[in-house]
């Protein structure tokens, strides 16, 4: 069921009370959960760049790890080599992570569909993670990069609570601009693609402009998401960015929901949360991992996401395929 | 006098976190450490360092603990994953509210939460990771409990210099930071005495033939090997070097390969008759000096299979038992982290070196022994020809 036009208009305010309700979490938590929190809109970030390409453009595509680590050596190399202060950073980073979208749409241009765009791009990530290793007067190599410490308007950037409210913004406005993006034209084309690219070509529709376009957002929204993370961790090394951040991004998205913009904010808030909880049982956290990613993939195969769109129509999203 | 008053209550606002934070993680009877590992991932079976350590608080425990407290350990995962292991400490800091710190097996975690370690003010003493940068640049409340890589480094090229009329030295490692920690102090050392490595050759993890790095080292024909190589690495390196009747070349390894496991990967004594590794204690894993350590391992620790990293992080343990002995009852994080400096000479009864630490100094161990087969035994020796 289609949310009506008053729940259209709650939906709106939600999304806006719902941040601003969030700017109270500083002050309740410790340290601990407030880095955790901030794991999460890092994480949400890089699940809805990854479901744009995979959700919502409908390509098997698994450069997203590659984008996370330009994104976040872009980050470090401009405040360490080039002194900028880190929150410049943040657009550098995600148009860093665009030209990364752009490259590895090169195969999907050419042609290059389902698991052979998945190895092409797999391999994409693998030769950006040779590149941090081996590019080692730029990356710093194995050793990674240290960020600087550094202060915003008199507070210092290694305080959680402040990265929080920069996090929040960044994340909320990268939100709002890729549902804006999905209600446009490009977006309803991109969509088209998914549905049917040879029906949407011959609607005259520029299809290999949109697949650019899907990996070229896709691309700026984990590029930034990685410049969050080398601020959040203060420190960038190639380990970060290998097949398991791959294989748990992927969980991410399925969790959540496969297309859905709510459902990259719950698969990222699930699966970082839930390995936390975890800890208290040192060497079986990863099989209660596993067991918990089937349990809800097999009860709610459309994801997280889907559970709230049963509660209230408020959650149904428009351009979602069920 | 309200002013003064005034004044007193601002005073002791100001002093109250202090002291909390002095004597955080202390009760009357009990003494809280976080215990860092990676229980999970890739790297678990680094998490095997840490149980020595456990086992040791486990039987000071049992002799009533230090100056009447006992010594409860928090352990917390890293996955050897710098997020995660930031985690882990922020829970332990801020969640847990442990006294100290205690482990860390990965180099790129504890590079990861290094600044977090040192604003939270609380004492940490590295059980495992020997990057030098962990220390170094000092921080008045990080300590090196083991030896450092450039320690080790060092060691190793000492080692090889001991052999008599050794001039020609190749080096093989892998392109990682772990490789680099050993081989680029080795390559300082023999600069010093004014040998430059005939040959430098890379090896890359996972690869499964060494034939290419083989040749190009028959050619440079050298005198001795260093190798920086992880035992998977090691193991293959070796067996090519058997294949091209290359065995009688003596390679020295790091810390990371265990001399046994190495024998068992590949399976003829023949073939490892010339290799070395560095080895940080008094005796080899069979010895008559381990026997003691081992076997409070096991008793507290019945399942654990014993190889060196079982012992790894006994030397810290010992040096931190000793520190909080000496620091009295009144115990504090101040008292603690000073009478860590304090530490002159503790010869461990494990390591092979003893444990400095100054105000200006807080890499603890200075270097290694090394572990080779002599007459078909795993023997620990001082120098080339030199048992221990």
């Amino acid at each position: 069921m289609m949310p009506t036009q008053s729940q259209l208009r709650l939906r709106t305010v939600l999304f806006w009370m719902v941040p601003l309700a969030l700017l109270a979490v500083p002050l309740l938590v410790n340290s601990y959960v407030q880095f955790i929190v901030n794991s999460v809109l890092i994480y949400a970030l890089v699940t809805l760049g990854f479901n744009f390409v995979i959700g919502n453009l409908g390509q098997l595509a698994f450069a997203n790890t590659a984008f996370f680590g330009i994104g976040a050596y872009a980050s470090a190399i401009a405040t360490t080599s080039l002194g900028l202060p880190w929150l410049a950073t943040i657009p550098l980073a995600g148009v860093a992570g665009a030209i990364g979208g752009f490259l590895a749409s090169g195969a999907a241009l050419r042609g290059i569909r389902f698991y052979y765009l998945a190895i092409i791009t797999l391999a994409f990530g693998e030769l950006m993670r040779w590149l941090y290793v081996h590019a080692k007067s730029v990356t710093g190599g194995t050793d990674g990069l240290s960020l600087p410490r550094e202060t915003v308007m008199g507070y210092s950037l290694t305080d959680d609570r402040v990265k929080f409210y920069v996090f929040l913004v960044v994340t909320v406005l990268l939100f709002k601009a890729t549902l804006n993006l999905l209600r446009s034209h490009v977006g309803r084309s991109i969509m088209a693609v998914r549905e049917n690219e040879v029906a949407t070509a011959s609607l005259g529709i520029p299809t290999s402009r949109v697949i650019v376009t899907g990996f070229i957002w896709s691309g700026f929204v984990v590029g930034c998401a990685g410049s969050l993370f080398a601020l959040h961790t203060s420190y960038v090394f190639p380990e970060s960015f290998g097949m398991l951040h791959l294989i748990i991004s992927f969980a991410m998205v399925l969790v959540g929901g496969l297309g859905s913009v709510l459902g990259a904010v719950l698969g990222a808030a699930a699966l970082t949360v839930l390995p936390e909880y975890l800890r208290s049982f040192p060497g079986m956290e990863e099989l209660f991992f596993g067991l918990i990613v089937i349990a809800v993939l097999l009860v709610l195969p459309q994801g997280l996401a889907s559970l709230l769109r049963r509660v209230s129509p408020i959650f149904v999203e428009r351009f979602y395929r069920e | 006098m309200k002013r003064t008053m005034k004044v007193f209550a601002g005073l002791l606002l100001i002093a109250l976190p202090a002291t909390a934070e002095e004597t955080t993680g202390l009760t009357e009877d009990t003494i809280k450490i976080g215990v860092m590992a990676p229980f999970s991932g890739n790297a678990a079976s680094y998490s095997k360092a840490e149980i020595g350590m456990m086992a040791y608080y486990e039987k000071i425990n049992e002799e009533g603990g230090v100056n009447g407290r006992m010594l409860i350990a928090v352990q917390e995962d890293t996955a050897c994953d710098p997020a995660k292991g930031l985690a882990a400490v922020k829970k332990l800091i801020s969640q847990d509210e442990v006294f100290m710190l205690h482990g860390n097996s990965c180099s790129g975690v504890a590079l990861a939460i290094r600044p977090v370690v040192e604003d939270a003010g609380l004492p940490w003493v590295i059980a495992h990771a020997a990057s030098d940068s962990i220390s170094n640049p000092l921080a008045p409340n990080i300590f090196h409990g083991l030896p450092t890589g450039s320690a080790n480094g060092r060691a190793m090229a000492e080692f090889v210099l001991t052999r008599p009329d050794t001039k020609r030295v190749a080096i093989i490692e892998h392109s990682n930071d772990w490789a680099h920690s050993y081989s680029d102090p080795a390559r300082a050392y023999l600069k010093e005495q004014g040998i430059e490595p005939v040959a430098d050759q890379t090896m890359e993890r996972g690869q499964t033939d060494a034939t290419a790095q083989i040749l190009k080292l028959r050619e440079a024909q050298p005198d001795f090997i260093i190798a920086a190589l992880y035992e998977a690495e090691t193991a293959i390196f070796l067996r090519d070097l058997k294949k091209y009747g290359m065995s009688d070349i003596p390679v020295m390894g790091t810390a990371g390969t265990d001399l046994e496991n190495t024998l068992k990967r590949v399976g003829d004594l023949e073939t490892v008759q010339n290799y070395f590794v560095i080895h940080s204690y008094i005796d080899s894993l069979e010895g008559a000096g381990l026997k003691p350590w081992g076997e409070m391992i096991t008793k507290y620790y019945p399942d654990e299979q014993l190889s060196t990293f079982s012992f790894a992080s006994l030397g810290s343990a010992v040096a931190v038992v000793e520190a909080l002995q000496n620091a009295g009852p009144d115990l504090t994080r101040s008292k603690f982290i000073a009478e860590l400096e304090k530490i002159n000479s503790l010869e461990t009864g494990i390591l092979s070196h003893p444990i400095t630490f100054t105000a200006d100094d807080h890499q603890g161990v200075k270097g290694s022994a090394v572990a080779g087969f002599v007459d078909g035994r795993p023997t620990v020796l001082r120098a080339w020809g030199e048992r221990y």
